[in-house]
């Protein structure tokens, strides 16, 4: 028999909103443990709750990214148990009536094919504090960090629709590129802002029975979501194929094994509805307005990219992935340089430089304006590709204008004719060509001169010039 | 350290300069006041001090109002048990009193020393700096000799907090005095209300309505079958609204730990097992079972309140008040059990269900309880400064 996976996935998504959910304290990593905290979020007697606005718009935002459709009317309900990470004993959570409900994404199937995976509903939630174990002389000691407690969370839970390691990688991508989008969070798994859960089960391909799943945790990266999906998957057909039941419980992945293992489950509590923080009533105006601060998504951009610059859709969709790729390429063709040419060098050249020098693209040294007249530069043979990559690298640590860095390095590109004519005879006695060499061969000897002359040159020559005069000299023009 | 108090005020400078001006006010350690002792009458809170002012304690302070010291208190507030409520107005060592009400003890207390006790409507007071433990049923309450004293106190601490989002998004209150006309006004009396009086209370009760009828009020007969429910609703979600407020006494932050736990499982349940009376244990027990074991049950309680709440705002609405005697637990000699807390609060928590304002009058033989429509406090007031006359004469 055939086996398929049913699987859905639970995401936390942390916004990155300034402020913790419930109380003004900064929510911020990397500080000084519990300096980030407040008699609100430590749940100090006699403290009261209040919901950060702004956690509300990133998180509406969100959902209004995703296609969701944000509910009218949504309440926070406490999610009880006892663990010392929580400092109240429950978690605010929206357990019965989330903020949203609906929305999906479309990805293309292992055959290209789209497929759309759908989002069940996004609920708003608070992280719990952090807990450090150690030990003090002999004494296993546990130290709670809260400056995360109360930090503002949203968990997407997904319908069962995928089928695939493949689908769910996809999934992730697209949704880290469409939540980066409309600004409500970083989405990194590496760095702990975006967090899956991935519920699996197996039945016989074509069927519409749903069997007992195993949830799976702790993957660090899309690839290990992939990994986990894919293993898990493999290790309940080989049991159900042996005979045996597949139970209800959670497993680890563990990324050096390879492999999924049982963990010890976590108890979960009852959901009862809070009654210290206010039911969440949008109005319609509200949605609107949030929805008219979205920006254009990245499927409507890469399509606009293809219709408006030309480009192909793998190009488009490639600008379009990151809001600030986007936004760059946008910038450089509104400075006059060809779609093509901006593609080119920021994919090849700009991004690459950026990533090496630990910047932000947003926050670059070079941004759109600065590369856009070094391009120009090029376009008009002022210089040659090879130039513009050395100015471009010391545009990095300079702050002078691009044509000052081309004068002050004597790059200005040699076009002058007879100067690259002394420099191809100089090149050819000293190589010995004749030009029998350079019209055989296929163009290899051709070629090698050229960069000779290139080199020659300090790299200054213009090579489409030296073309020009070679094929004059071999009477071919 | 006397019967009374278990913390004194030192203030004797007046600050301010507003309407309450030397009014000395006794609180409950539930209510912050920077600096002073907030244990909420419970070991789990022993030595904690306040580090702000609760929101209506900043505006007593502002109207100039002398804090004068927090009193007695039962557990985070639940029932009357070891309260010393309404004492420091008998003993006239306090002008007002404020006394949390959970299921009726503010009113209960007030009858209790002879003096008149309002539970404000729901959402008419700011909850911030408020130790509680029913958040959606308690408010606090104010005790004085007269009408007139809470309706100022009342003014002057009344009305929206930007640091309680709890608050409902409403017009303030009108608070007013207002004249009452007896021919034109309406007192509904809720026969299921009044449970069972002994003869002699029901004797004073009927003579007391007999007073209001003779002075011109029209009397209303009114039935509400399903009121019973009122107790069992309060308990299933006071219960469960209990066992997650009182969540957060883990001693992993304050509270005390007792030594000799290997794990913080077991740090949980010897700080926890330590920390609460065993009035209370039972009723957070009861909560967490409802919680966790009869989780149905909690949610039948949340939808017949609600069907609770709108049959008692149709009976509201027909009529200017209800009038109900107000009749406090029997002293048992013994700790009450839940069930018998439950019986001696029957005649008043149904207004902590629904969110009502209710006002108990002293009378002689047995107090009477005047309920109004959500935030008609201001009426209410009136209401009972105009009846206190009439009723208070005696049979
Ligand atoms: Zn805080």
């Amino acid at each position: 028999m055939e086996f398929e996976a049913v699987i859905g996935l639970e995401i936390h998504v942390e916004l990155n909103c300034p402020t913790k959910m419930f109380c003004d304290c900064p929510n911020r990593y990397g500080d000084e443990p519990n300096a980030n905290t407040c008699p609100t979020c430590l749940w100090f007697p006699g403290a009261a709750p209040r919901l950060s606005e702004v956690a509300l718009e990133k998180a509406a935002l969100l959902c209004l990214g995703l296609g969701a459709e944000l509910q009218p009317t949504s309440v926070f309900d406490q999610k009880v148990y006892y663990y010392p990470d929580l400092p109240k004993g429950f978690q605010l959570s929206q357990a019965h009536l989330p903020l949203s409900r609906g929305g999906g994404i479309e990805i293309a199937d292992e055959t290209g094919k789209p497929k759309r995976l759908r989002i069940h509903h996004i609920h708003m939630e608070e992280d719990v504090a952090k807990l450090v174990h150690e030990m003090e002389g002999r004494v296993p000691i546990s130290l709670v960090d809260f400056n995360r407690a109360g930090a503002p969370l949203v968990e997407i839970v997904t319908e069962p629709d995928f089928r695939s390691p493949h689908h769910a990688m996809e999934f992730l991508k697209a949704l880290r590129t469409q939540v980066r989008y409309v600004g409500s969070s970083e989405c990194s798994m590496e760095n702990g802002t975006m967090r899956v859960d991935a519920n699996i089960s197996v039945r016989p391909r074509g069927t519409s029975q749903m069997n007992t799943k195993v949830e799976v945790k702790n993957m660090n990266s899309v690839r290990h979501v992939g990994d986990a999906i894919a293993y898990e998957f493999a290790r309940q057909r080989a049991a159900v194929e042996a005979g045996e039941a597949v139970v209800l419980h959670t497993r680890l992945w563990d990324p050096d094994k390879k492999a999924t293992l049982p963990m010890r489950a976590k108890f979960e509590g009852p959901c009862v509805p809070d009654p210290s923080v206010p039911v969440i009533a949008l109005s319609r105006e509200w949605i609107e307005a949030m929805r008219s601060r979205l920006p254009e998504m990245p499927a409507a951009r890469a399509e606009r990219f293809v219709a408006q610059h030309g480009l192909s859709a793998d190009e488009a969709t490639f600008l379009s992935a990151d809001p600030d790729v986007a936004r760059y390429f946008e910038a450089l063709v509104g400075e006059g340089i060809a779609p093509r040419m901006a593609l080119h060098w920021l994919g090849t050249q700009l991004l690459p430089a950026v990533k090496e020098r630990g910047q932000e693209l947003a926050a670059t040294k070079v941004p759109a304006p600065r590369l856009a007249v070094l391009l120009k530069l090029l376009a008009r043979d002022e210089i040659n590709a090879n130039v513009a990559r050395k100015v471009l690298g010391a545009m990095f640590d300079s702050d002078d204008a691009p044509e000052a860095i081309v004068e002050a390095g004597g790059y200005r590109q040699v076009s002058d004719a007879k100067e690259l004519d002394l420099l191809i005879d100089k090149v050819m006695v000293e190589k010995k060509l004749t030009a029998a060499d350079l019209q055989g061969g296929q163009g290899k000897a051709m070629g090698f001169l050229i960069g000779q002359v290139m080199q020659a040159s300090g790299g200054k020559a213009n090579p489409k010039k030296i073309r020009e005069l070679l094929a004059k000299k071999l009477g071919t023009a | 350290m006397d019967s009374v108090f278990v913390h004194r005020g030192s203030e004797t400078a007046i600050l301010g300069s507003g309407r309450l001006q030397g009014l000395r006010v006794a609180l409950q350690p539930n209510l912050s006041v920077a600096g002073w002792p907030t244990d909420a009458g419970s070991r789990a809170l022993a030595d904690f001090k306040a580090l702000e002012d609760a929101t209506i304690v900043g505006r007593l302070r502002q109207a100039g109002a002398c804090l004068c010291g927090s009193t007695r208190m039962s557990e985070f507030g639940f029932g009357l048990e070891n309260s010393q409520a309404g004492e420091a107005l008998r003993t006239k060592t306090a002008d007002l009193e404020l006394v949390l009400d959970l299921m009726g003890e503010s009113r209960l207390a007030a009858a209790r020393a002879g003096v008149c006790g309002l539970k404000p409507s729901y959402g008419l007071l700011s909850r911030l700096g408020l130790v509680g433990l029913v958040p959606s049923m308690e408010c606090c309450g104010l005790l004085a000799a007269d009408v007139a004293r809470i309706r100022d106190t009342l003014q002057a601490i009344a009305g929206k907090d930007d640091l309680d989002f709890s608050l409902p998004d409403e017009e303030p209150s009108d608070l007013a005095p207002r004249a009452i006309e007896p021919r034109r006004t309406t007192l509904g009396l809720v026969g299921e209300a009044q449970g069972t009086l002994s003869a002699e209370r029901d004797k004073a009760f009927r003579a007391a309505v007999g007073k209001l009828a003779a002075a011109g009020f029209a009397i209303k007969r009114l039935s509400m079958p399903d009121f019973p429910l009122f107790s069992l609703v309060h308990r299933i979600v006071g219960s469960v609204e209990a066992s997650s407020c009182a969540g957060r006494y883990d001693s992993v932050r304050y509270g005390r730990r007792v030594p000799g736990a290997r794990n913080w499982n077991e740090m949980y349940l010897t700080a926890r097992g330590a920390a609460f009376g065993s009035h209370l244990k039972s009723y957070l027990l009861s909560g967490a079972f409802f919680q966790f074991e009869r989780y149905q049950a909690f949610e039948n309680a949340c939808r017949i309140r609600a069907r609770l709440l709108s049959e008692m705002r149709r009976l509201t609405a027909q009529v200017d008040a209800l009038v109900s005697p107000a009749v406090g637990p029997v002293d048992l000699g013994a700790p009450p059990s839940l069930a018998e807390t439950y019986a001696g609060f029957a005649s008043t928590l149904f207004a902590n269900v629904t969110g009502q304002p209710a006002l108990v009058l002293p009378a002689a033989d047995v107090a009477i309880q005047l309920v109004g429509a959500r935030r008609g406090d201001g009426l209410l007031l009136a209401l009972g400064e105009r009846l206190l006359g009439i009723v208070k004469g005696g049979s």
